[in-house]
Formats: C-alpha cells, structure tokens, sequence
C-alpha cells in the first residue's frame, strides 16, 4: 500500500457504521443506559415491595426512641437511633485505632524477626505468619472468643497479679491512666512549650546548618516540650483565668440566633469545597494550561462537590443541626470554663488500680481499671494477630527490596549498624512497605465489621439490632456503606499523604 | 527463558521439574559451628535465643496441655465429622458424594499426570525431613500431659521415625530419588489404612420434629474405610490412565479437555449428580429441546454466516440488529430461556468478527456455540427442577461442601466480571471506565459483611413478584460482585505490565481492538497476575466463613452454633473451632505453597 492512497482514504467519508469513533460512543451510551435502566427497575421495583409490606424507608428512626441495651460504649442506654448507631460508630473507630496501632508495632517485630540472623527467631517469625495468616480472621476470633468466655469467673482475690491485672470470664483488667481536673491547664502549658520548641529546634537547625556540628535539633525540640510538661505539672493552675473567656464566649453563642451557624457553615462548607476544587484544578494544569484529569480526579471533584452540597441541604433542611452546633457549641464552652475553674490544687493525670466490686451475687469489674470486655478483646486480638502477620510480610519485603549494595556502600562510608539502618535503608524501604500497609490498615477497619459474630458492639451490630426493631434495612445499610467509605476515603488519604512526603524525601 | 530461570535459582528457589541451573551449593556446617554461627554469634543473638526457645516451649506446652486435657470433648469432632461435610446430606443418597468426590480425584489424578506435577526428592532429603519429624514429635510428647506409658509408647514411636530417616540419609547413596507424588501417595495411603484401625466416632442422623445429630459410640470408620480406599484407588488409576494419555496423545487437546472438565465440574455435579433434579421428561423434550434445537440450528448458521471473513459489514449491522432484537425480546413476557438464549446469541454475534477465519476457525465458533448453549439450556432447566433430595432447612447441602460450592462458584462467577471490569477500568473509553472505577472503589471501600447482609435479606426487597432466587444464590451473586471487584484490580496490575510495544505491534498487525485484547494482551496480562490471582482465590476461600454470621450452614456455623447445643457435647465451642480452623490452615497453606511451587516452576515472579 502507498503512501497517498492511504492518504486519500483516510479524507473519504468513513460510512457510521464503521466509525471506530462513533462504534464506541454508541456501545458507550448504550452500556449506560442499561446500567440505568436496570437500576431505575430494581428501584422501582424495591419501592413498589416496600409498599406491599407497608414500610416506609425514611431515616425517621434516627430521632425516634430506641429500645436498645449495649454492652460498651460512650453511652450503654442510647435514647434515640442516632445515638445507638454513633455509639457504634465510636467503638468501630476506638477498635480500629488501638488495632492498626498494634498491629503495626506487632508487625515490625514480626517482619525483623523474619530477617533475624538467629534461626530459631527466624523460624518462630516464621511460624507465626504462615500459621495466622492461612486461617481466616472469622474463625480466629470466634475461637478467642470461646476461650475467653470459658475462662474462670472472676473473683474477689483472683486474677494473675490481684489488684493489677485480673483476666476472667468478664474480660481483662488492668491499671488506668486517665487525665484528671488539671489536665487543660496543663495542656496550655505544653502548648507554650511546643511554640518555644518550635523555636529551639529551628535554632539548633541552622547552628548545624552552619556549622556542620551534630546538634540533633529534633531531640531538643523533644525535650523542651517535656520540660514545660514537667514544669506544667506544678505551675498549670496559673491558666485558671482561661475558665472567664470560655464562659463569655458560651454566653455569645447563646445569644445567636440559630440562622447565624447555618449560614456560617454553609458559607465555609461551599468556600472550602470551592477553594479545594481550584486549587486542584491548577496543581494538575501543565505549564502550557493543559488540563489533564483521570476518572480518579473526576471522582474526587464531583465527591467534593456533592459533600459540600450535601452538607448545606442538611444545614438548611434540617434546623436540629444548626442548633444542634449552637446547643452543643454553648455546651462545650461551659464545659471548657467548668474545667479552667477548678481548683488549683488539681493534678494533670491520674491512674487508678483494677477494682473489683460485688454487688449482687457474683463479683464484677468495677470502673477503676481499664476494662476489656471479652467481645473487645477477641476482635482485638483477631485483628491485631492477623494483621501483624501481613504487615510483617510487607516489612521483610520492603527492607530485603534495598538493594545490599547500599549498606555496604554505607559502612564502606563508616556508618555504624544503627545508622546504616536508620538513614540508609530504612528511608527506602519505608518507600515500599508503607503503600501495602495502608491496605492492610484499610482491610483492617473493614474487618472490624466482623465483631458482629462475637458481640462488640460495633457499628455493623448496632446496626442489625436497629433494623431489626425498626425495620428500616435499607437506611441502615446506607449508614453503614457511608460511614465505611468515608472511613476508607480518609484512610486512603493519610496513606497518600505519607507517600507524596516519602517521594518527596528520596529527592 | 533460561537467563530468566537462572535468576530465579540463584535467587535460591529451588528446582523444579524444568532442569534450571541448581543454586549454588551453601557449605554444610557441622552441627557446633552450625549452632555456634546460627543461634550464638553474638551476644545479644545467644539472648535471643534463650528468649525464643522459652516462647516456643511456652507455646508448645500451651498448646499441648490445651490439646490433651482430659476436659477437651474431641469426641465432638470425631463424631459429627459427617455434619461438619455434608450437614444433613440424606444417608441413604449418600452414594451421590462419593461419586462427586470420586470425579474431583479423577480429574485430579489425570491433571497431576497430564501436567507432569511433582518433582524428584533426593531420599537423603526424605530421610532428613524425617529426621526433624522425629525430633519433634519426641519434643511435643515430652512436652505433652501424658501418663508415663503413653509418653513411652509415642516415644518409641518418635524415635523409629527419626532413626529410618537417620538410615535411609546414611544408607541411601544421594543419587536415589523419589517422587513427591510418591511420598504422598504414601501418607495418604497410611491416612486411608488409620480409617481401618482406629475408631473414630460414629452418628445417627434423627428426623424428628426437630432434626439433630444423636452420637454413640461406634467407628466413623466403619462407614467410610471401603469408600476412601475407593477413592484412593481410583485417584491412583486416574493418575496412570494419565501417564498413559500423555504418552500417546499430543499435548494440547488433552490439556485443554481437561480444562474443560474442571469447568463444567461445579455446575456438573452440582446440580446434577448432587442435587437429583427428578426431571420432567415431558416438559423437556416437548419444550426445552426443541427450543435448544432451533436456536442451535439457526443460531449456528447465523454463526457460521457471521465468522466468514467475507461477510463484512453487513455481518455486523445484522449483529446490532440481533442485539436490539435480543432487549426487545428480553422485555416482552416470554419463557426465560427463549430471552437468554436470545441475549447470548447477540453477544456471540458481536464476537463473531474477532474470531473470525477460515473453515476450521469457523467451525470451532460454532462448536463453542452449541456446546455453551447447550450447558445453559441444561443448566437453566435443571436449576428450575425440583429436586429429589429431600432436607429440612434451606439448601440441600452443608458444612464444609457448602462452603467449598460457595468458595468455587464465586470464584468462577466472579472471574470474568473482574476481567471485564479491569478492562473497562484500563480502557480509554470514559464512560466504561468511570462506571467500572466507581464500582471497584466503592466495593473496596466498603466490608464484606454489609454486602453479605444486604444480598441475603435485601434480594427478595428488588425481585419483580413471581421470582424467586435462594439465599445461598444470592449470596453467592453478592460474594461474586465483591470478590470482582478485587479480581479486577489484580488484573489491572497484568493489564498495565503489557509493553506499548505489544499494542502497537498488534495494531501494525491490522488487529481490531477486540482481537488485540483477546489474543495478545490478556495472555500475556493474564500469565503476569497468576501469583496474586491464587492469593485471591485464597481470600475467597477463607471469606467464605463469613457465611456463618449470616446464618447459612457453613463448616463454622455448624462447629460453633449447632454441634455445641448438641447434648452430649455442650460448651465443646473451642475443640471444635480449633479443628475447623485445622481444616482452613491445611487447605490454604497447601494453596499458598502450590502457588509458590508454581511461580518458580514458571519464573513467573523473575520478570
């Protein structure tokens, strides 16, 4: 074939049907319009049952009176739906938050066990990874569970160690730290002390700068703000006059009328949605103001878009919110003057030994220590074993991923062990361990959900009680996917963040 | 090929059948310097070690003392092995799941053949292995509550363990070798033998108002010793019938049969062998074959007419007219199979074009017509037939057959969809890759048990009345969507390590795009996501004790909610979530280590 019929047929008229262009469009449009008009049909049809069984989907239940009784939570006697279900939400998140922290300490351990010169610390890191990870979370936890529900009663002079650490049928028990009445005035002190440190390190930076001399600016920042930590615990109650200015400002917001937070909130909500969207649309604009988006960045924009216009609907549609924020703002106020006034002589922390108390026939946990129920604790121990087990995994592939060459080039340098490893390869593996990580820290809130099976109640459970008296299956399950995915989201983007910085640091 | 394979084995895998360079040989310590250079280099390591050993003696003798207290109702276990399987699997058709597991061996066996599975151990390694075998069984009974006799008698058992292995490494000269399929056929077979001499519990099944599982004393034994050593002996016949078709057939045609008969194994026994449709003869021949017959007639003819490369472009406006006519006819009130029948026509119409060639192509298009017709048709009427086995409850079958019917179908639904799905992902169309991206992320961003929750009690919610779909269906619909969605992203990966180089060759070649995808990227994208493909199988495999929080008679929610309300066997929770998490462990572990054997057998993790 020559070069000018080539030429000649590509200036032809292409028939339609044969229009590669158009062939795509058309099967394109065509695959949406199926994929709608199923959905509109499921919908229909969902609506049309709903009708028959005389029940109305609507998020009425929220605000409505709950007969529900939970185990543990901020509140075990939740009044409304609402409530039950962020009581719910509230231990997914403690549960989630305790596990991905442990789960990654156990990981590290378990990854640099398998890395270990010594064979039987090999062997058991080892052990430990292909048994746990090949035996599904479910059955782990269910089988936590029977053993600790078979574990003996507690008693009143039992446990490991008595008045430290009891473990029985009621869960583990151990000492509280807590903060106690001086904590705020307190915390004003290390807030002062984490400006002065902020100063100090910046100091000690640009001696180094300067001198090349190894002046370690972090640790003094570390030690400044735990100086003034110290220091704060016998000078915090000069912070009482604090108390006077929060309780203005709890009179202020008493006196607003509740139109003011709505527009305020509306205001920022649009504004930052707004500004985020700009500001994004310029970070991806080239240097020639092309604009080159993927679904991703397309998803991203219309979520904020809609997120925004989500929250002004509810601000205007739904006035309990806004004086909802007012109620509670005024509220949060006092509270904040209530804790600036106490007494001088209020310590910033305190700890309290496990107690146990007999009130009726058999002996139980009192408030003191710091309590696992059983539920808890086999979720928790589920999560954080398995866990561990993946995470372990991505550490000894991302630390045996740094080439060899460059420890050896860096003791060839004269490095020590400890520095070789904390400025050579742990900066490049970190690169490697940390994406898959941030799944395993996803797949981890997700696996959560499964202390459904074992009677924490968590968000999934609550979740079920509710619409098993309620009825309302399909609001619930909205709940449910939004708060995972909103969790998700927020999971991906800490993730995220974490990597741009590493990148940033391997330039 | 052999730079690659080279790389791998200096990488320290270890040979497969493929003859690869071997490692370079490490220089064998004797015992002291081996102990002095592994646990007491330094001094912190000769810590270490103390540390280690106290948790692995902590953890054994834990673990031992748990296993052997007196309190533990093992019995449990033993004799509710049949409901742990099959739950309440009528006895007297019990015949059915023997002759499905006697398929899956057969297959099996001729598969281990036909694909040259195994590798040879020298017998000084054998002898090894049974060296620390051994060893540890003497460290777990001395480890273990025992009275005196029974720690003597395990004892010499340990010990006669260790000392053939200590024999057969000194005595056998290193050259011997003997096949990995022997030395299974050698613990399975000892396995089989242990059914004829150890009593290991027996049960009646009780129909009474209430259906429970009575245990007595007795030999499971009993029952099952003739039918395993059956199964044995025909996974070993299978095994030879292999070699011998290796030996005399070309490669391919019985590679790809077999492949054919995994596929059509599921659905095959399934709902033929296991379920017994009682099949209405009248209906079938006076409906449901004519109506296969004319769609294989015309529908192939039309095929044939298609696929002919002269066809051109009529071929495909009559293949976007078949499509209309396929959702005007799935729209209008008709019998189901007629508007299905009527869908795949469209699509193997549309597909014509990509697989189209001369006589012999176009005959094997036709080929995959009916035979994919023809599995439906049967399928679809034997779905809608009543079946003959009679259980109380909701599905037929339970326990760990369920859980395995639920783990394959997912997995064999859920595979082309998440190939479809990554494909739209990766396209550059926009309206197939935003509908596919959202999809994905919001499956992924969301647990699997609010799916679970939301097909097994919502799915009725979104039916038109008069449809009815099963709970174990649609779960196994909702299992297959989430499972997708993960598929897909592994793909993904594959779809995205093809070269530039390879679209733009199959493109100068004068490839459709269809044609491209089919025949040069997704083989080579495909071979790529092997490895984390089997890792999700796995996941599969293990998700599927999510089936016992909704309630569906799974191998866990029979171990942890039906056999400890049994009478006799009250609070026995834990033996018996320790044995099933016994059987996931053994099934997974063997999954994982087949699919590391695989990646070093192919170098598929070197490129």
């Amino acid at each position: 074939m020559t070069a000018p019929t080539t030429h000649e047929r590509a200036h032809q008229r292409v028939p339609l049907w044969r229009d590669v262009i158009v062939l795509k469009w058309v099967a394109q449009v065509f695959l949406l319009v199926v994929v709608l008009s199923t959905m509109f049909f499921l919908a229909t049809q969902a609506g049309d049952n709903l009708r028959a069984r005389n029940i109305v989907s609507t998020f009425d239940f929220l605000e409505r009176p709950i007969d529900i009784q939970l185990s543990e939570g901020i509140d075990t006697h939740p009044d409304t739906g609402a409530r039950a279900l962020w009581t719910g939400m509230v231990n997914t998140l403690r549960i989630s938050v305790a596990g991905i922290f442990f789960a990654t300490l156990l990981g590290i351990v378990v990854g640099l066990a398998r890395l270990s010169d010594n064979w039987l610390v090999r062997r058991l890191g080892s052990m430990w990874v292909e048994t746990l990870r090949n035996i599904p979370l479910l059955v782990q936890m269910i089988f936590y569970f029977s053993v600790l529900t078979t574990l003996p009663r507690v008693g009143l002079g039992t446990g490991p160690i008595n008045g430290w650490f009891h473990i029985s049928n009621k869960g583990i028990s151990m000492p509280r730290v807590f903060i106690a009445d001086g904590f705020y005035q307190w915390l004003m002190v290390v807030g002062v002390g984490a400006v002065a440190a902020h100063y100090v390190r910046r100091h000690r930076q640009r001696i180094q700068d300067e001198t090349g001399a190894m002046t370690s600016p972090i640790l003094w920042g570390i030690g400044t703000v735990a100086l003034f930590g110290l220091i704060g615990i016998f000078v915090h109650p000069m912070f009482t006059w604090m108390g006077g200015i929060f309780g203005a400002i709890a009179d202020l917001l008493d006196s607003l009328p509740i139109i003011a937070p709505q527009i305020l909130f509306s205001v920022v909500a649009l504004g930052v949605a707004a500004r985020w969207i700009s500001r994004f649309l310029t970070d991806h604009r080239s240097v020639r103001g092309h604009l080159s988006l993927s679904d991703d960045d397309w998803f991203r924009i219309a979520f904020a878009a809609l997120a925004s216009l989500i929250i002004v609907f509810v601000l205007v549609r739904w006035t309990g919110f806004s004086s909802w924020t007012l109620n509670s703002g005024r509220d949060l106020f006092h509270v904040l003057e209530d804790k600036f006034n106490v007494d001088g002589a209020a310590r910033p922390f305190d700890a309290m030994r496990p107690d146990i108390i007999q009130k009726s026939r058999f002996p139980n946990y009192g408030k003191n220590g710091l309590t696992m129920s059983i539920g808890f604790a086999a979720v928790f121990f589920g999560v954080v074993f398995y866990t561990s087990a993946f995470i372990g995994e991505n550490v000894r592939g991302g630390i045996l991923a740094v080439p060899k060459g460059q420890s050896e080039a860096a003791m060839a340098v004269g490095l020590g062990r400890g520095q070789v490893l904390r400025h050579v390869v742990l900066p490049q593996a970190i690169r490697i361990i940390l994406p898959p990580t941030g799944n395993q820290y996803l797949n981890l809130l997700k696996n959560t959900s499964l202390a459904v099976a074992v009677g924490y109640s968590d968000l999934v459970q609550i979740g079920q009680t509710t619409y098993n008296q309620t009825g309302m299956t399909l609001p619930v399950v909205a709940i449910w996917m939004l708060f995972y995915l909103s969790c998700s989201l927020s999971i991906s983007v800490v993730v995220n963040w974490f990597n741009v910085r590493m990148k940033l640091v391997e330039r | 090929m052999s730079e690659f394979a080279g790389l791998g084995a200096n990488l320290g895998m270890s040979t497969g059948m493929i003859p690869i360079t071997a490692p370079p040989e490490t220089p064998k310590l004797p015992p002291r310097e081996w102990v002095k250079a592994n646990l007491f280099s330094s001094p912190f390591n000769s810590v270490l070690t103390v540390v280690a050993s106290i948790i692995i003696l902590a953890i054994t003798r834990g673990l031992m003392s748990f296993i052997f207290n007196p309190q533990r109702q093992w019995d449990a276990t033993a004799t509710n092995l049949r409901l742990l399987m099959t739950q309440a699997y009528p006895e007297e058709q019990y015949l059915r799941i023997w002759i499905a597991t006697a398929v899956v061996f057969t297959l099996t066996g001729l598969s281990l053949a036909v694909w040259r599975a195994g590798s040879a151990v020298p017998l000084s390694d054998v002898g090894r292995r049974l060296l620390t075998f051994g060893g540890t069984i003497a460290l777990l009974v001395l480890l273990a509550p025992f009275s005196v006799r029974a720690t003597i008698i395990w004892l010499v058992v340990a010990v006669a363990v260790a000392g053939g292995g200590e024999a057969l490494r000194r005595l056998v000269d290193d050259e011997r070798t003997m096949s990995t399929l022997g030395i299974l056929l050698i613990g399975l077979s000892g396995l089989v033998g242990s059914l004829w001499v150890i009593p290991y519990g027996n049960h009646t099944f009780q129909l009474h108002r209430t259906p429970r599982v009575l245990a007595e004393p007795g030999t499971v034994a009993l029952t099952t010793k003739l039918p395993w050593t059956v199964m044995l002996l025909v996974a070993v016949a299978a095994y030879f019938l292999g070699i011998f078709i290796r030996e005399r057939l070309p490669t391919n045609a019985p590679r790809i049969t077999l492949l054919l008969l995994w596929l059509l194994m599921p659905p095959t026994l399934l709902y033929l062998v296991l379920r017994d449709p009682s099949f209405d003869m009248g209906h079938v021949l006076g409906t449901d074959i004519p109506i296969f017959l004319v769609y294989a007639v015309l529908g192939g003819a039309l095929l044939n007419w298609l696929a002919r490369p002269s066809t051109g472009e009529i071929g495909r406006i009559v293949a976007a007219l078949v499509l209309v006519a396929a959702f005007a006819a799935f729209l209008t009130p008709m019998r189901m199979i007629v508007r299905l029948d009527m869908l795949v026509l469209a699509a193997f119409a549309l597909a014509a074009p990509t697989f189209s060639g001369g006589p012999r192509a176009r005959k094997n298009y036709v080929i995959g017509w009916l035979g994919f017709l023809g599995i439906m048709s049967w399928l679809v009427t034997a779905i809608n037939t009543p079946s003959t086995v009679k259980v109380p409850g909701q599905f037929f079958i339970g326990g760990l057959s369920l859980t395995l019917i639920v783990a394959v179908f997912t997995i064999v639904i859920s595979f082309p969809l998440g190939l479809a799905l990554a494909l739209a992902r990766t396209s550059n169309m926009p309206i197939f890759r935003l509908l596919a991206t959202w999809f994905i992320e919001f499956v992924r961003g969301v647990p699997m048990i609010t799916i679970l929750i939301f097909f097994s009690i919502m799915v009725p919610l979104f039916l038109p009345p008069g449809m009815h779909l099963g709970e174990v269906a649609a779960v196994i619909i909702g299992y297959s969507l989430f499972s997708a969605a993960y598929l897909a992203e592994n793909v993904r990966g594959g779809l995205q390590s093809v070269t530039r180089g390879q679209h733009e060759a199959a493109e100068a070649v004068g490839m459709t795009t269809s044609q491209k995808t089919v025949f040069i990227v997704l083989p080579q994208a495909l071979r790529i996501s092997i490895p984390p493909l089997v890792g999700h199988c796995i996941g599969v495999f293990k998700e599927t004790s999510l089936l016992a929080i909704i309630g569906l008679f799974d191998v866990l929610f029979i171990a942890r909610s039906v056999m400890p309300n049994q009478t006799e066997f009250m609070g026995s929770t834990k033996e018996n979530v320790l044995f099933v998490s016994l059987i996931y462990w053994i099934f997974c572990y063997q999954m994982s280590k087949a699919s590391q054997r695989l990646e070093r057998r192919t170098g598929l993790g070197e490129r």
